[in-house]
């Protein structure tokens, strides 16, 4: 049931009980009036007139007295006619009596008196008639004989019926005050009734409606207070305060909904301001820092007390920004923040983009600055987002990607120009360099002569260089030469400073020699060269240069990953220059590897290179060449055994040559191995005997006798072959290995101490220089497609320099 | 009948935004103080904005203002300042004068024309 129905039945209820006191008391009030008119006017007057009656019933006597004793017949008729009337009287009194009489008993006396009265108004009729007559002897003697019997009869009934009357009145009035009573009481009852049954039903009404209603009041507040959305109000009633219950809960799940949301969303924010590798702060009016920044802030500037600071000595302080640059920012900044965001594009020019910050150590960081406005719905800029980034590091990439830039394209310049030709070049440039400076030195005021030497010099270098296609170079010399040509002028630009000259000079200089740093060291062509000697030569393909500079030219410089990727592959392609794989140095020897065995009677071993890889230089090739052509001779020819004696072994028919390369303590290892019969320690032991180079029965190591084999004219094999005797013996490979600072030595792999063969490794160590470690790139892939596709060598793609 | 009145008291910086107006296609006017810029407004119903420098002699850019809105009664026309600083006072100041913006100096002409067109139109 509603509300409302509990209202509109409780008022209706009170209404209907209302109503129904008001009737009822009508009604008693009604009958008990009528009640009072019954007794005041017919009970008492009626008793009353039975009183009369008695005197009536007297007067009659007196009267029937008088006309008896009447001494004369006048005044007997007189009080005859007097009699009459009131004989009348009496007999009215009577009739009316019967007509009032309100019982049975009542009406039964009244019959009766009526009766006694007719009888006794004959006897007196008789008795008047008598004295009339003169009888009066007669008539005395009926009055006092019939007369006064019919007399005393009447008045005994007439008694008798005021008696009954006055009874019947009383009666009547009791009855009256006892209905006044009952009916005073009745509604006391009722009324009382209603207000308890009201009272109850508005107590029902207040549990019912109030009760809810505060509780669901409490619990809004309870939940407006605490913002704890996870509360719901129970449902008690299908009523109003339950359908708003229903409603408020509904309410509540769309707030929690999108609390929920905006904790969500909150959260998020929170996590990537916590985790984002930016910097990330808002500006509030008065220049100050947000208290909500990026975690990584902290980080950039080095400090946790970030929130509230002024961000002009937070972020700006400390920089290359000078007093004039910070005035505008900050007054940028207050034109902006609070004002219609249209002041942002007036004035977002003056907010750098970059600056350099000193940290309190004394490093300096690049930040890249980005700048936005937080607007609210009218447009109004409430505060200014700053984005950091610490692109010190990237600056560094870039700068380093753009000085590898130079490099190749020096190399590409270099490479263009004849190792001859270059040497020369650099050569006369220094000596014209090292003139100016003397001549400089020698200057400490403005010469003519001597300026016009300094012109003249450094043109030519600048005419030289031009001709070699040096241009990096010719840009550094023009300027130099254009200090000279101004100051040759009659009235120079510039004063003679020999500080700033020599600096000058110094880095023209710097640029000659960078040049011949590239030539010796990358590109490995140190010296005059040498005509004619294709060990010398070295191929750089020119494709991989224009690749690299590509790729140089088209890196994202804003990309830290992508500028690492490729300065690293640059510097891959840098570093490989004048390198060469072992497998491609020592192609000759392994290609000519198959026919030496066959020639052997052996089964061409399988060969194993594993460089990981290290890049050898191409000014040690030759030399490995030649070694590894002994070695590997040496290791066909007397290591590995005849298919035969393998198999009787239970090797595999064919043998296996390893070689494998490494870095180690500073050097570069080399190590040739096989799985042949090994080291024939004995039969060293006793061709050293048999030539006299140890003594008959000497006591010495596996270790010692291995390394008798590179004493000059040690020869192992038992009959000179085609193959190993060319007088080419260890001692030689040993003199090749130490002429490029390095030495060769032998291992044995095995435990067998004493026994006749050894397994064995020959190690050739070399200067660490000797070698480069380059991982594959992009570059280099496809500079190695190039290389292994003959086709793609040809004179067009090749360059030989010599 | 002009559309923008400039109001500096150095005639290098007037010169230079006047010109740098009229070369983007807008009529210029231009006074010299506040006072002036006050009569300038007043003889010209045409001028849409006004663009003021702060310190100035004789009436400053703030007070001028102040008077175009009270004592001309002028609310339709656009103010904006020119300015090297700006303080919370001058702000609030500005804010109740109905100014529409600030621009700080050094005036960057190809930063601001959008906008300034965008307040004649």
């Amino acid at each position: 049931m509603s509300v409302r129905d509990r209202i509109i039945m409780l008022v209706v209820l009170t209404l209907v009980a209302l109503a129904s006191i008001g009737g009822y008391a009508i009604l008693q009030s009604h009958w008990n009036a009528s009640e009072v008119k019954v007794v005041t006017e017919g009970v008492v007057p009626s008793a009353l007139a039975t009183a009369d009656m008695v005197a009536q019933l007297k007067d009659v006597q007196i009267s029937t007295m008088a006309v008896v004793t009447s001494p004369d017949a006048n005044l007997a008729r007189q009080a005859n006619d007097k009699l009459s009337a009131q004989k009348g009287a009496l007999q009215q009194s009577l009739e009316l009596q019967l007509r009032q009489a309100s019982s049975d008993t009542q009406r039964g006396l009244v019959e009766q008196a009526m009766e006694s009265l007719a009888n006794y108004f004959a006897a007196i009729d008789d008795t008047a008639k008598l004295k009339l007559a003169g009888q009066q002897t007669l008539a005395e003697a009926n009055l006092f004989a019939t007369v006064g019997q019919y007399q005393s009869e009447l008045e005994v009934i007439v008694e008798t019926l005021r008696i009954e009357k006055n009874r019947t009145k009383d009666s009547a009035i009791d009855a009256l005050n006892r209905s006044l009573t009952q009916t005073v009481s009745a509604i006391s009852v009722v009324s009382l009734a209603a207000i308890l049954g009201l009272s109850f039903l508005g107590l029902l009404l207040y549990r019912q409606v109030i009760l809810p209603i505060t509780h669901m009041q409490e619990m809004m507040s309870e939940i407006a207070t605490h913002q704890d959305f996870t509360h719901r109000l129970p449902v008690g009633s299908n009523d109003e305060i339950g359908r708003s219950i229903v409603a408020f809960n509904t309410m509540i799940e769309k707030i929690q909904e999108s609390s929920a949301q905006l904790k969500q969303k909150t959260n998020d924010i929170q996590t990537m301001l916590q985790n984002m590798p930016q910097g990330i702060l808002t500006i509030a009016e008065g220049n100050r820092v947000h208290p909500e920044y990026s975690a990584f802030l902290e980080s950039i500037f080095e400090c946790s007390d970030i929130a509230g600071r002024d961000v002009m000595e937070l972020v700006f302080a400390n920089t290359n920004l000078g007093a004039d640059s910070l005035a505008q920012i900050e007054a940028a900044g207050g034109a902006c923040i609070g004002e219609d965001v249209m002041n942002f594009e007036f004035n977002a020019h003056l907010l750098v983009g970059e600056i350099e910050k000193t940290m309190p150590d004394g490093r300096i960081k690049i930040l890249d600055l980005n700048w936005s406005p937080i607007t609210d719905e009218a447009d109004i800029t409430v505060r200014l987002l700053l984005c950091v980034r610490d692109v010190t590091e990237l600056r560094q990439l870039a700068a380093e990607a753009n000085e590898q830039k130079r490099e190749l394209e020096i190399i590409g310049e270099i490479l263009a120009v004849s190792q001859e030709k270059f040497h020369e070049f650099v050569a006369s440039a220094l000596k014209f360099i090292d003139e100016n400076e003397l001549v400089i030195r020698a200057c400490p005021k403005s010469q003519p002569e001597a300026i016009a030497k300094l012109f003249r010099n450094m043109h030519t270098i600048k005419g030289n260089a031009r001709t070699y296609g040096l241009r990096h170079l010719t840009n550094i010399v023009h300027s130099a030469e254009q200090t000279y040509a101004e100051l040759r002028k009659e009235r120079p630009g510039i004063a003679w400073d020999q500080a700033l000259l020599l600096d000058e000079l110094a880095g023209v200089r710097a640029a000659v020699e960078r040049y011949a740093k590239v030539n010796d060291v990358s590109l490995g062509r140190k010296g005059p060269g040498r005509r004619g000697n294709v060990d010398r030569y070295l191929m750089v393909e020119r494709e991989q240069i224009r690749k690299t500079l590509h790729r140089l030219e088209t890196v994202n410089t804003s990309n830290l990953h992508e500028l690492i990727a490729t300065r690293d592959a640059v510097r891959n392609v840098l570093r490989r220059l004048g390198t060469e794989p072992i497998s491609q140095v020592l192609a000759g020897v392994f290609d000519s590897t198959p026919a030496l065995a066959k020639e052997l009677g052996k089964i061409p071993p399988v060969v194993i290179v594993e460089d990981n890889g290290y890049f050898v230089h191409t000014q040690v090739s030759g030399m490995l060449k030649n070694i590894f052509m002994h070695l590997v001779r040496n290791s066909v020819d007397h290591g590995l055994e005849t298919p035969d004696e393998r198999l009787a072994q239970g090797k595999l028919a064919a043998g296996t040559i390893q070689l494998q390369m490494g870095v180690a303590d500073g050097m570069l290892e080399i190590m040739l191995s096989d799985d042949g019969r090994g080291l024939a320690l004995q039969r060293i032991r006793q061709i050293a005997e048999d030539k006299g180079l140890i003594e008959t029965g000497e006591l010495l190591s596996d270790e010692e006798i291995a390394r008798l084999i590179f004493r000059p004219g040690f020869s192992t094999a038992e009959t000179v072959t085609e193959v190993s005797g060319r007088g080419v013996g260890m001692d030689a490979v040993q003199d090749f290995v130490k002429r490029e600072n390095g030495r060769i030595d032998i291992v044995f792999t095995d435990q067998a101490v004493g026994a006749e063969f050894r397994q064995f490794e020959t190690i050739v160590y070399l200067p660490e220089s000797c070698a480069v470690f380059a991982e594959e790139s992009d570059i280099d892939d496809d500079l190695e497609e190039a290389e292994l596709d003959d086709q793609a060598i040809d004179a067009g793609d090749l360059r030989a320099v010599s | 009948m002009a559309q923008v009145l400039v109001v500096d008291d150095s005639s290098t910086v007037r010169n230079e935004v006047c010109d740098f107006l009229k070369a983007n296609g807008l009529q210029v006017a231009s006074a010299v103080d506040g006072k002036d810029g006050l009569d300038k407004l007043k003889s010209d119903p045409a001028i849409k904005l006004v663009v003021s420098d702060v310190n100035m002699p004789n009436m400053d850019g703030l007070t001028m203002a102040e008077k175009i809105r009270g004592d001309l009664k002028n609310n339709a026309v656009n103010i904006i300042m020119l300015t090297t600083e700006n303080s919370p006072s001058m702000k609030e100041r500005g804010k109740a004068a109905g100014i529409k913006g600030w621009i700080v100096k050094p005036f960057n002409g190809a930063a601001v024309i959008g906008s300034l067109k965008k307040l004649v139109a």
